[in-house]
């Protein structure tokens, strides 16, 4: 069931050419969690604060279970916010942030002390309750602006780059947390960040958007294995791009060989193809594939669980990953051996 | 050393422009004044124990103080409203803004007190306003009076608001208020929950810079009282010009500066157990 609609939402701020946000339509059923997922500038915080109605759309609606909130003030919205900044009151102890959205509601004392415990058992922050932001490390003060979002029981929870402004080591922990915690509150969640490890990890719908539009809308797999256009294959993992011409629907001609593809522009069209490290493999003899190319190998890094094989091929330079132990993965600098991968595995984009 | 160095010549500007008048003035105020008025040189604590002990004085100092205290307050008041505008505009009207709020102290003061008479005079703009409606008959007394002075000194004041509340509110994360209206508070609610319990610092520290200045104010109460205000400030300048008693002069200025120590003390006390 949708829980959340997008339709048309467009803004643009004054003195700039092009709109921050032009045109973004989405749904999100209930209880899922949506990565809005792109570079610096590319509209995602702008779409997820129309959303939480900080900014107000030039036009285009949110809907939310079914009822258009568009023209609703924040304060009326009832959406837990987590800025990236956290946004914690500094002249308030956790435990006072978190009771905030409840007295603004009206709850009573008694009751609002109760969910405040329960916000803070969530968080697992029970024991800093009474301690002022300041005296919170980075990763605590995250956790209370998650309990102070969850404490009103939110219709959707947005946070905004959340994880950003964790040392490294942290953030993996907090990604899976946060997830947990998503997951067990059922919560429909939108999630802006910039970092695809991490959209592909905890969501499970991805907008990747690039230029204040989305370019592709699916599930981690689907944009991970199949983008849609250019700019998502080159944004969301990585790929050897190879420049081509298409001859006859499914063969590419690149560079001094034919590679076959699942599927082309009309032939004539100059194209560029992508294909991931992890879709080429190294062929034993006697073994086929709908494109084998003979290759040498260039360069080898050795990154612990995977090693890559940089080649040159007829197509071109292509870089295999493989991990240790499998067939090929030994092979040496200026060795040679056989590639192969699949015609459904070559993504064909207009150059 | 070298850091010690660059201090010299702020040292040195301070000590000949502000330690050697002083200790000069103190010097004075330790002279007799003769029963003809004539100041001969003394070392006695007469002339503390005479302006000490006048009601005269006391009463300068009530006036003083509280003149100080409602237009410190009134500027301060004033002066967050422009500020909060200031705060909410686009960034790229915030530096006009700003200046615009601190532009008042390009003008000379008495200019702008000539200004004031022109509004504020029987047959000012206000006057000429409030007859033109019908409300009154007779002119209001707007000047030359405790309410021009005020109004004057109000007005002179808030510039000085205005620039300690820009730079206080300037650090305030607007993220803070976005936080409460995401929360469910009002425009008001967030307004008293957490804009003004964060500005709350930057307000104490605009009203006692406004009230320190205010203390001293000299040409607001002179120009605009009309002859009819006395405030510390305007007694010095009569005792050492009119009456020409410059041992009593000094005396009042000396208590004026110690008063105002004690002010500037307190002021660092308050600020360190605000910030603890």
């Amino acid at each position: 069931m949708t829980h959340l609609r997008l339709e048309g939402l467009t803004r643009r701020f004054a003195g700039t050419p092009h709109p921050a946000v032009d045109g973004v339509s989405l749904e999100l059923p209930r209880g899922a969690l949506l990565a809005l997922l792109g570079p610096s500038g590319c509209g995602k915080t702008t779409t997820l604060r129309m959303i939480a109605g900080l900014e107000v759309p030039d036009t285009g609606r949110v809907v939310v279970a079914d009822r258009d909130v568009t023209a609703l003030p924040p304060h009326r919205r009832n959406m837990g916010v987590v800025f990236q900044s956290y946004a914690l009151f500094p002249h308030m102890t956790a435990a006072a942030n978190v009771a905030f959205g409840l007295e603004m509601r009206g709850i009573p004392r008694a009751e609002r002390q109760a969910r405040v415990a329960e916000a803070l058992d969530l968080v697992g922050l029970r024991d800093y309750a009474a301690r002022k932001p300041s005296k919170l490390s980075g990763g605590q003060q995250q956790r209370v602006a998650l309990a102070r979002a969850l404490a009103i029981r939110p219709d959707l929870l947005l946070l905004d780059e959340p994880l950003s402004a964790l040392d490294a080591k942290l953030r993996e922990g907090v990604r899976d947390e946060i997830r947990a915690l998503q997951q067990r509150v059922g919560a429909t969640t939108v999630f802006v960040t910039h970092d695809q490890t991490e959209a592909l990890a905890m969501a499970d719908l991805v907008a990747v958007m690039n230029e204040g539009r989305v370019e592709q809308l699916g599930t981690p797999e689907e944009v991970f294995e199949r983008p849609a256009t250019r700019f998502v294959a080159t944004f969301v993992g990585r790929a050897a791009r190879l420049p081509g011409k298409v001859e006859a629907p499914g063969v590419v001609h690149c560079g001094a060989v034919a590679v076959k593809a699942a599927a082309t522009p009309a032939p004539g069209a100059s194209v560029e193809l992508f294909i991931r490290p992890h879709h080429i493999r190294p062929l034993a003899e006697g073994h086929s594939a709908d494109n084998a190319l003979d290759a040498q190998v260039l360069r080898r890094t050795f990154t612990g669980d995977v090693v890559a094989l940089e080649c040159a091929t007829p197509a071109g330079t292509l870089t295999a990953e493989l991990h240790g132990g499998t067939p090929g993965a030994s092979a040496a600098v200026g060795s040679r051996l056989r590639l192969g991968f699949a015609a459904q595995d070559v993504r064909v984009f207009p150059a | 050393m070298s850091a010690a160095l660059l201090l010299l010549p702020a040292v040195l500007i301070l000590a000949a422009g502000f330690l050697y008048p002083v200790a000069l003035l103190g010097r004075i105020s330790l002279n007799r004044t003769s029963d003809i008025g004539a100041m001969e040189p003394d070392l006695t604590l007469a002339t503390f124990e005479k302006v000490v002990g006048d009601d005269f004085t006391w009463e300068l100092a009530w006036n003083t103080a509280t003149l100080a205290a409602g237009s410190a307050l009134a500027a301060t008041a004033l002066a967050l409203p422009v500020v909060l505008l200031i705060r909410a505009a686009p960034p790229r009207w915030r530096g006009l803004l700003s200046l615009m709020a601190i532009a008042p102290l390009l003008v000379s003061g008495t200019a702008r007190i000539v200004g004031w008479l022109a509004i504020l005079g029987d047959q000012g703009l206000i006057n000429a306003m409030l007859e033109g409606l019908g409300l009154t008959s007779e002119p209001v007394r707007l000047i030359n009076n405790w309410t021009g002075v005020r109004i004057g000194l109000t007005e002179s004041l808030m510039p000085y608001a205005c620039l300690v509340l820009i730079a206080g509110l300037g650090r305030l994360d607007p993220r803070l208020e976005e936080a409460a209206a995401t929360l469910g508070a009002t425009r008001t609610k967030t307004f008293l929950r957490v804009t003004l319990p964060l500005a709350a610092p930057a307000l104490l520290a605009a009203f006692l810079l406004t009230f320190v200045l205010g203390v001293s104010a000299f040409i607001t109460p002179r120009l605009m009282g009309g002859g009819r205000v006395f405030v510390v400030a305007t007694e010095i300048f009569d005792l050492a010009l009119e009456t020409v008693d410059w041992p009593a002069a000094a005396a009042l200025a000396m208590l004026l500066l110690g008063a105002l120590a004690v002010a500037l003390v307190l002021r660092t006390a308050l600020m360190r157990s605000a910030r603890a």
